[in-house]
């Protein structure tokens, strides 16, 4: 098993350095330098060429380009993640601050989706045919066909603006006091990538319940007599959860990039508000950061999943 | 060699505003360097009914690039929509319609992008086509890469028309940076370097009115930017705050609208807390380039001098007192005794003085303020790197003097504007990198409010700081959240009630805002004037 | 000599049982199946009718989809205008329709493109195998590796707005899922008895995959393509909402839903965002359906 493990994670490193090594040539592609883009076109419409040099001077943009990559890396290992180009804030200070957001927002939505998504999907499964099962199948497929961001609007006009129930916005109450001061704040974008993210979820676990319950043991245990809800209960459902541990593992990128446009809508301050700024500011390093992070948390992701797949089942080691 | 060219060109210029006719034609091989193409688009935009439509009625059509005021000329031509009169002209100049012009912007709000399928239509009605597209990316360096050659040179831009705007504190402003090998898209030309000098030689409004006269009735014929409309400011207030007469003014900048009086309605827990827009994103900017667009510009730093609504100077800030030289030619100020820094740290002519010699290596602050610095005496030499003393600084005691080197029209109007900063925290930094300092993330300033609670783009905090020079603020907090002008989240909290003071420039959020019960807004004429740039070097 | 009888007469049966297999049995096996799926019915009804409207938009309105008319803005529907007009004086039916066009090529040609090039790919180096395949595969994970929303706004940082970009982001960011199926597949036809007989008879590795294989794929890849192009279709409309899509000059269903961002347009103007929100939302539906009720006529495994 660990030496599974090992070789899981040395195909890992050259895919990452890989990915490193095209997402800063791609950057360094993209048409002319971040140095303007900092600064206020009315104001840059002022300045002199010069002054535009000492500015690309003072970014060290002006190196050659494998010199920048190895200098960039070095640093990336030692942890050191560079500086936004926009106001020189470290990355890894805007990743602490901004990742718990997303995650929050994230988790708490992947959670809820996952939960009921689960539930509605085995429910539908069960009355397979039915016409419960139809009309969820039909409001989930509607559910994944409207634009997230005009789902988002349209909710933050009912909920906020004109029933007033729910903050318009933000993540902290400010001059917060407890705990709960944050939950309206997080109430509306958390259902909301929730909604969109459940019906996934109910299809897959409808149809792992129908294979479940098809396998042989449980028309065994039909054949013995058991009562119903307990074969769907204790044999089915367990049966079904394998592919619902895999799907969450492949749901974790989602951690990262699932809430990007919902942050945006709700003015959420995470990492995907934060990458919104930087591809629109051309802020090359702090892009080529959360991409980078974005990957990783995917690459780590489908480990995990290779591992516990592997813990199952046996098989998956030897190939 | 080089005299010659300019005198060549300094005739050429005389013979050409002589005869009108002979500067109606192209300089090089691209047609937008005709006048009359440039008039004929001015003809062909009907910017009255744009006015009244599109921008609902909240703008006024612009016949020059100067605001309606004592220094514009009588008689300019409004170009008022006529089209027939566009195609004669673009006949007269031989225009290709199959040309397609590329407009650029700027702005991300729907508006703009709005305005921009109406100059599409109202061109293409007399034959010009045009795309437009809005930059991304490096867009300084896309609207402003000059040419090598400022006068006849290839351009290094890719677009043909651009619309962008002008905002001025002065309103040299408008036409400095016309001058030769100033832009990217207008070829230098001598008549026009003579007329924008003509404009800065006197610190004197009645004595610079002539040449404002003159370099507008220019400007009018040959079009080297179309003004397009005025822009007005809009300052917006929910009924829970109370200016308690404090008037307003020019909110881009900063001018005396005695925040420190200011009240609100408390909430539910009996505090008064304002909200407001404009906190930062990831840092907090440096308030040398935008001199007043953020709220933290405007509350956490004072200047030395303030200014009232329309900017002109009406008393001081951190200065006691301050007296200009009988030349205009040096000016000195002497702070006022104990002041502190929010932390405490006491502020003096050493933080001044540190600020400016700052200032001046930094790239990106505002023009006058850049204007005025460099005209110290060594100044320049000091921006240029060649020296490391400002002879024309000296401080004594609680007094900085600084003495000019040349007349600085708006030298009083600077010092409203520019904050001076702590010296000992930041005096370390490379002025270069100065907007990169961890300082940023959580600044020290001198002004009636100090930051409390950053939580970086979700909101920030500001509490009265108890030991201002100017008595303390009687509102209990404000609140700033990271939404701009023409972005959707104003409206928002807006309409949720969390935003009690701000100012916008776009009128769709105008017609919003004045649509809710709960919130005024002020309109205020400011010098801004959106235009469209003509990109009239040769092309590659 | 031998081989060449050998090939002709193979080919003569081979052509035979093509015909045989494909078009007359489990072709028409599975349309009729799709078209007994009442969901999938609806589906390919509304999806018909929002693609033909589109296309022939000259013959549903008069109207000219970029003509502004500033003395009629912001109008609520009417005869004249069947669903009111934009804060330009646009008529918003026009729009619909003519952005149908766009937002069709994107989603539909992106969808169709990234299989093409996934399926060519992945059938051709599945088959081949060796270091083409560790390749591909290598190339595939690279572009899988990324989320899809931070990977389409990486590219569109990269290589800048248009239209023609936007396509070839999302056939970049979509073309890997079919590749990989494509691959699997290959990986496991490759040693199927039949296929190895026709390479033992020295068939060209390109004419087993195309002619023998993938046919035998054609249900998965209409089911990844109708996933696809719905995809696409929503993330024109989310990076016009950023800001980062097709430019706005071009009238596209993200780019006219656009305006539901400004509140005021939202609250008061529902002609606005109304129709081409709900057009959006059921070409997307109606491709779900289709793209379901395929799924259910071609595996079997997924009965139910």
């Amino acid at each position: 098993m660990l030496t599974y493990v090992i070789r899981r994670i040395l195909i890992l490193i050259p895919m990452l350095l890989t990915i490193s090594f095209l997402v800063y040539t791609a950057l360094e592609l993209t048409p002319g330098d971040a140095v303007s883009a900092l600064i206020n076109p009315e104001v840059a419409s002022r300045l002199s060429d010069a002054q535009f040099a000492e500015l690309r001077e003072a970014y060290g943009l002006n190196k050659p380009f494998i010199v920048r990559y190895g200098i960039w890396l070095s640093n990336v290992m030692q942890g050191n993640f560079g500086h936004s180009l926009a106001g020189g804030v470290p990355i890894s200070t805007i990743f602490l601050d901004r990742l718990p957001a997303t995650l929050e927002l994230s988790l708490v939505a992947l959670l809820f989706s996952t939960v009921l998504g689960c539930i509605l999907g085995t429910y539908s499964a069960l009355k397979r045919g039915s016409i419960t099962d139809s009309s969820l199948t039909v409001v989930g497929m509607i559910g994944v066909s409207i634009p997230e961001f005009f789902f988002g609007l349209v909710a933050l006009l009912i909920f906020a603006l004109n029933l007033g129930w729910l903050p318009v916005g933000g993540r902290l109450l400010p001059g917060y006091e407890t705990i709960w001061d944050r939950v309206p704040h997080i109430i509306m974008p958390a259902m909301v990538l929730s909604l969109m993210m459940t019906a996934g979820v109910m299809r897959y676990a409808r149809s792992s319940m129908l294979d479940a319950l098809t396998r042989e043991f449980i028309t065994t245990a039909r054949s013995k007599g058991l009562p119903e809800w307990r074969i769907n209960l204790l044999h089915g459902f367990r049966v079904a959860l394998t592919p619902v541990i895999v799907l969450i593992g492949f749901r974790l990128p989602l951690l990262i990039g699932g809430s990007v446009i919902i942050e945006q809508v709700f003015q959420w301050p995470g990492i995907g508000n934060e990458f919104i700024g930087a591809v629109r500011g051309s802020d090359y390093p702090l892009v080529m950061m959360i991409a980078l992070f974005s990957v990783f948390a995917v690459l780590m992701a489908s480990l995990i999943i290779d591992v516990l797949t592997a813990l199952i089942d046996p098989r998956v080691r030897l190939s | 060699m080089l005299n010659q060219i300019s005198g060549i060109a300094l005739a050429a210029g005389l013979f050409m505003s002589s005869a009108g006719l002979v500067s109606a034609q192209a300089i090089n091989d691209e047609p937008l360097s005709d006048p009359r193409v440039r008039q004929a688009i001015a003809y062909a935009i009907d910017m009255d009914t744009i006015v009244d439509t599109l921008l609902e009625g909240k703008a006024i059509a612009a016949d020059s690039m100067l605001p309606n005021g004592p220094h514009k000329p009588a008689g300019l031509n409004a170009y008022a929509y006529d089209p027939d009169k566009a195609r004669e002209l673009l006949a007269a100049a031989n225009w290709d319609s199959d040309r397609e012009l590329d407009m650029v912007y700027y702005y991300g709000d729907q508006l703009t992008a709005d305005l921009m399928a109406a100059v599409q239509a109202y061109l293409s009605d007399v034959g010009v086509k045009m795309t437009y597209r809005k930059l991304e990316g490096d867009v300084g360096a896309q609207l402003t890469t000059r040419p090598t050659n400022p006068v006849d040179g290839i351009s290094n831009i890719d677009w043909d028309l651009g619309y962008g705007a002008a905002a001025a504190t002065a309103l040299q402003e408008y036409y400095n940076p016309y001058k030769t090998g100033g832009t990217s898209h207008t070829p230098g030309n001598a008549e026009l370097d003579g007329l924008i000098d003509a404009i800065n030689a006197t610190a004197d409004p009645d004595a610079q009115r002539p040449a404002y006269f003159a370099i507008q009735e220019y400007w009018n014929t040959n079009l080297d930017a179309l003004p397009l409309y005025y822009q007005q400011l809009f300052i917006y207030e929910s009924n829970k705050l109370n200016r308690n007469g404090h008037g307003y003014g020019n909110e881009q900048y900063n001018y005396d609208f005695g925040i420190v009086d200011w009240t609100m309605e408390p909430d539910a827990n009996g505090k008064q807390i304002m909200y407001t827009n404009t906190a930062p994103p990831q840092f907090f900017e440096l308030p040398w380039a935008n001199l007043g667009i953020w709220i933290t510009s405007k509350i956490v730093f004072d200047k030395l001098l303030s200014a009232d609504g329309s900017l002109a100077v009406n008393g001081s800030q951190l200065a006691e007192s301050y007296s200009v030289g009988a030349d205009g030619m040096s000016v000195s100020f002497t702070l006022k005794d104990g002041l502190t820094w929010h932390d405490g740290s006491a502020l003096t002519v050493a933080d001044v003085e540190w600020s400016v010699k700052t200032a001046l290596r930094v790239p990106n602050i505002h023009a006058v303020v850049a204007n005025t610095f460099t005209s110290i005496d060594g100044g320049q030499a000091y921006r240029d790197g060649t020296s490391d003393e400002i002879a024309g600084i000296a401080t004594d005691g609680n007094t900085i003097t600084f003495t000019m080197s040349k007349l600085d029209p708006n030298m009083l109007l600077t010092f409203t504007q520019f904050p001076p900063l702590p010296m000992e925290l930041l005096k370390g930094t490379d002025p270069i990198e100065l907007q990169q300092a961890a300082y940023w993330q959580n600044p020290i300033g001198s002004g009636p409010f100090r930051i409390e609670e950053v939580q970086m783009n979700d909101f920030v905090r500001y509490v009265p700081f108890e030991n201002y020079h100017g008595g303390v603020a009687k509102i209990d907090e404000i609140v700033a959240f990271p939404s701009l002008d023409g972005d959707g989240n104003l409206l928002k909290n807006a309409g949720a009630g969390k935003m009690d003071y701000g100012f916008t420039k776009n009128v769709a959020d105008v017609a919003a805002l004045e649509a809710m019960d709960h919130m005024r807004v002020i309109p205020a004429d400011i010098p801004y004037t959106r235009m469209i740039w003509f990109n009239k070097f040769a092309r590659k | 000599m031998s081989s060449r009888s050998l090939n002709k007469k193979f080919d003569k049966i081979l052509a035979r049982e093509e015909a045989g297999e494909l078009s007359s049995n489990s072709g028409s096996r599975a349309l009729k199946k799709l078209l007994n799926n009442r969901l999938a019915l609806v589906g390919l009804i509304l999806f018909s009718i929002i693609i033909f409207t589109a296309v022939f938009a000259p013959l549903f309105t008069s109207a000219d989809p970029m003509k502004i008319n500033l003395r009629n803005l912001s109008q609520p529907p009417s005869a004249d205008h069947w669903f009111g007009t934009d804060k330009t004086g646009r008529d918003v039916f026009a729009r619909v329709l003519y952005g149908g066009r766009v937002s069709i090529l994107v989603g539909l040609g992106s969808g169709i493109i990234a299989a093409i090039i996934g399926v060519l790919v992945g059938a051709y180096t599945g088959y081949k195998g060796g270091w083409l395949d560790v390749i591909a595969l290598r190339v595939s994970e690279l572009f899988m590796s990324f989320p899809q929303i931070i990977l389409v706004l990486l590219l569109v940082s990269i290589i800048g707005q248009s239209l023609i970009n936007l396509m070839i982001i999302f056939v970049l960011t979509g073309w890997g899922g079919m590749y990989r199926m494509a691959r699997a597949r290959m990986l496991s036809l490759r040693e199927e008895e039949y296929v190895q007989a026709l390479q033992s008879f020295g068939l060209s590795t390109a004419t087993i995959c195309y002619k023998h294989i993938l046919p035998n794929a054609l249900g998965p890849i209409m089911v990844n393509i109708t996933l696809s192009t719905a995809a696409f279709i929503l993330a024109e409309a989310g990076l016009s909402f950023l800001g980062l899509g097709v430019p706005a000059s071009i009238p596209t269903w993200g780019n006219i839903l656009n305006v539901a961002q400004e509140i005021r347009v939202l609250q008061n103007f529902w002609w606005m965002w109304l129709p081409v929100g709900a057009t959006i939302s059921l070409f997307v539906l109606s491709v779900n359906f289709i793209g379901d009720g395929l799924r259910d006529a071609t595996d079997p495994s997924q009965q139910g």
